[in-house]
């Protein structure tokens, strides 16, 4: 994929870049929102990264010129300011996804995999891999012809899965999307749920779905 | 003292009386004024009335018993206390009684000269060629005139000199105290926080300003010391994670390379506790800053329990522990979800780390006075009562739970969050195991509103 990373910390930007590189994207870098703006106009990108804090135009001044020009290209923001409110504000600006520094490289390539391909299923009402079925509109879901029934919790999880099928979702994204939730728990919260989720989707049937990706987080597909 | 006195002057208590000086010294002149034209006036009016009446006597003796008889009237009213002084009966130009010298004949009210002096009296014809006139010397009326504004003047310079000692009076002690003020500011200044403006419990005005100035400095103290003790926190609670990564990245380096990848591992997972903690500290700081208030929202408490049983139902259970939920009354406070969230995720992830497996645990709502109360109560071991209060203090960990995950934040994070909330947090005494209850104030039931 071709990014656009907007970052003026050389340092910050050289791992960020060097990051999403090792993983087969091609990065181009600028370290202020102008110069930021006027590549996003006039290249077409499959993905901008911007800080939040930036010298001259900032990072959500930035997303809202872009906004309002028209330019639906998916943004995800980086910012060391950690509140409430800042997120909501991110967001609302016209940002897709919002992502605390610091972080793993893990999750920041997660979140950029997960925006570049979000439009694609929003307006589906119905779900499906392999042998896996979510109806969206009757909230029912099929495994190879069979009902699994799942308390609403789960249908949820499963749903994110599914939206995000192929792509590796963190554990904070799960947090975040499924649960609403904006602090770190200290209780295996996210593991306790994909467990049982596991148990009903995946117990009994030929092949697994839900796969453990060690220390970076979860991904559904059918091998 | 000189310094004093030049000060007092630009008191605002000097200014007030200075202005209430003026508008007195300023009524004293209008009353003044106007009390001498009333009495002129009246006193005028009153020597004419009495003219009018000694007139009306001569010529009552003139019709009844001719000019003799007007003259006979003359006489005895000069010689008796009569109230004119100067009288004139005169008959085709040759005074017939009188001590004034034959004049004119002119009718009605008018003023003769006589020798400086303004006499004022009343002319008039009792038959043709027979004329009379009455009056009285103004000069008493000049002398009534010079004693009221005698009486003005001093009563004008005893208000004068009053309101300006009065003023400098009352500015002397406004002074003494706004300078009271002034020291106690400045030794907070020079770093003494201790020191309090001095009140004199008289719940004037000034002390009412110095009592919440008082306030202000208590509640500054207080943030400050606050500040304080996180830095101190901080600064002890990061050394130690920070020395050991440090230690085990010098021990990776001296070791074997096929160690390496672990090292990096652990450093890694020690860096990541490391942010955990900042995390949390800023959490706090964000809390206590009192932004979120404006963002409050009506929250119904009945529903995040449920959402908070869906979520910790299975967690608990996988630990080996039970979690129920209790719902006497279902009410709804003003607040802010999130954090309300994270105040009880806080509380039941406690109970689920810090209690042997087999343990209940149970968030229960009631209305405890009409005022709201969340509980997460469990049946394990408890804390020694002794504990209760320092479990809310910042990175407290009680030995036993050191083994736990966890930075000792956890019911920090739930008390700024209800202090937030306007509600208390705390643990019930004598509770078997432990059970901390948020009591909100002034309940609202869904079905109220």
């Amino acid at each position: 994929m071709k990014l656009l990373l907007i970052e003026d910390d050389p340092e910050t930007a050289g791992h960020i870049a060097h990051a999403l590189t090792g993983h087969g994207h091609a990065v181009e870098s600028v370290d202020n929102g102008a110069d930021g703006l006027a590549r996003a106009r006039a290249c077409d990108h499959a993905a901008l990264i911007v800080d939040r804090m930036l010298p001259g135009l900032d990072g959500l001044s930035l997303v809202r010129n872009l906004r309002e020009e028209g330019l639906q290209t998916p943004v995800l923001m980086l910012t060391t300011m950690s509140g409430l409110d800042d997120r909501v504000e991110g967001l609302e600006g016209g940002a897709d996804d919002y992502l605390v520094k610091p972080f793993a490289y893990s999750e920041l390539l997660a979140r950029v995999h997960a925006i570049t391909r979000r439009s694609e299923t929003r307006e589906t009402t119905r779900l499906r891999l392999a042998d896996l079925e979510m109806d969206l509109i009757r909230r029912t879901v099929l495994r190879a012809g069979k009902n699994i029934d799942l308390q609403p919790q789960e249908f949820r999880l499963l749903e994110f899965l599914l939206r995000n099928a192929g792509r590796v979702v963190t554990r904070t994204m799960l947090l975040e999307n499924v649960w609403d939730l904006h602090f770190d728990p200290r209780t295996n919260i996210v593991e306790t749920h994909l467990s049982r989720l596991r148990s009903k989707v995946d117990r009994g049937f030929d092949s697994e779905l839900i796969h453990t990706l060690r220390g970076v987080g979860y991904v559904l597909r059918a091998d | 003292m000189c310094c004093v006195r030049i000060r007092f002057l630009h008191t605002e208590a000097f200014r007030l009386s200075a202005i209430y000086a003026a508008i007195f010294a300023l009524s004293v002149i209008l009353l003044g004024g106007l009390a001498l034209v009333i009495t002129e006036r009246a006193f005028r009016d009153q020597v004419v009335q009495f003219s009018q009446a000694d007139i009306a006597a001569i010529q009552n003796g003139y019709d009844v018993e001719g000019l003799g008889e007007a003259r006979e009237v003359v006489q005895q009213s000069m010689a008796g206390p009569g109230v004119s002084d100067f009288f004139l009966l005169q008959k085709d130009g040759r005074l017939v009684a009188g001590n004034l010298p034959v004049m004119p004949p002119r009718t009605g009210v008018f003023s003769l000269d006589k020798g400086g002096h303004e006499i004022l009296g009343v002319g008039k014809m009792l038959a043709p060629g027979v004329y009379a006139w009455s009056g009285s010397d103004l000069a008493r009326a000049l002398i009534a005139r010079q004693e009221i504004l005698q009486a003005m003047i001093w009563l004008f310079a005893v208000a004068l000199l009053l309101a300006v000692t009065g003023g400098a009076l009352v500015s002397r002690s406004f002074l003494r105290r706004s300078d009271a003020m002034a020291r106690a500011c400045r030794a907070i200044m020079d770093g003494d926080l201790k020191a309090r403006i001095p009140m004199r419990g008289t719940q004037d005005e000034l002390d009412r300003l110095a009592g919440t100035i008082n306030e202000m400095l208590d509640r500054i103290v207080a943030l400050m010391g606050n500040l304080h003790q996180v830095t101190n926190d901080i600064a002890h609670d990061l050394r130690t994670p920070v020395s050991q990564l440090r230690q085990g990245l010098e021990r990776a380096q001296e070791g074997p390379q096929s160690e390496h990848a672990q090292a990096l591992g652990a450093a890694i997972a020690k860096t990541d506790d490391i942010l955990v903690l900042f995390a949390a500290m800023l959490r706090i700081a964000e809390i206590e800053g009192g932004k979120r208030r404006g963002a409050f929202v009506p929250v119904a408490l009945g529903a995040l329990l449920g959402r908070l049983y869906e979520l910790f139902g299975p967690v608990a259970e996988a630990a080996g522990h039970s979690l129920a939920v209790d719902i006497r009354h279902d009410v709804e406070v003003r607040g802010d979800p999130a954090l309300l969230t994270q105040l009880l995720s806080n509380l039941i992830e406690n109970a689920i780390l810090h209690t042997p497996s087999g343990t209940h645990i149970t968030m229960s709502l009631a209305v405890l006075d009409s005022r709201p109360a969340l509980t997460v109560a469990d049946d394990g071991p408890g804390v020694p009562a002794n504990e209760h209060e320092k479990l809310f203090q910042r990175l407290y960990r009680r030995e036993a739970s050191r083994t736990h995950p966890g930075h000792g934040l956890g019911l920090s994070i739930a008390q700024a969050i209800a202090e937030l909330h306007g509600a208390q947090i705390g643990v019930i005494p004598g509770s078997p195991g432990l059970a901390i209850r948020v009591l909100f104030s002034a309940a609202r039931t869904p079905s109220d509103s």
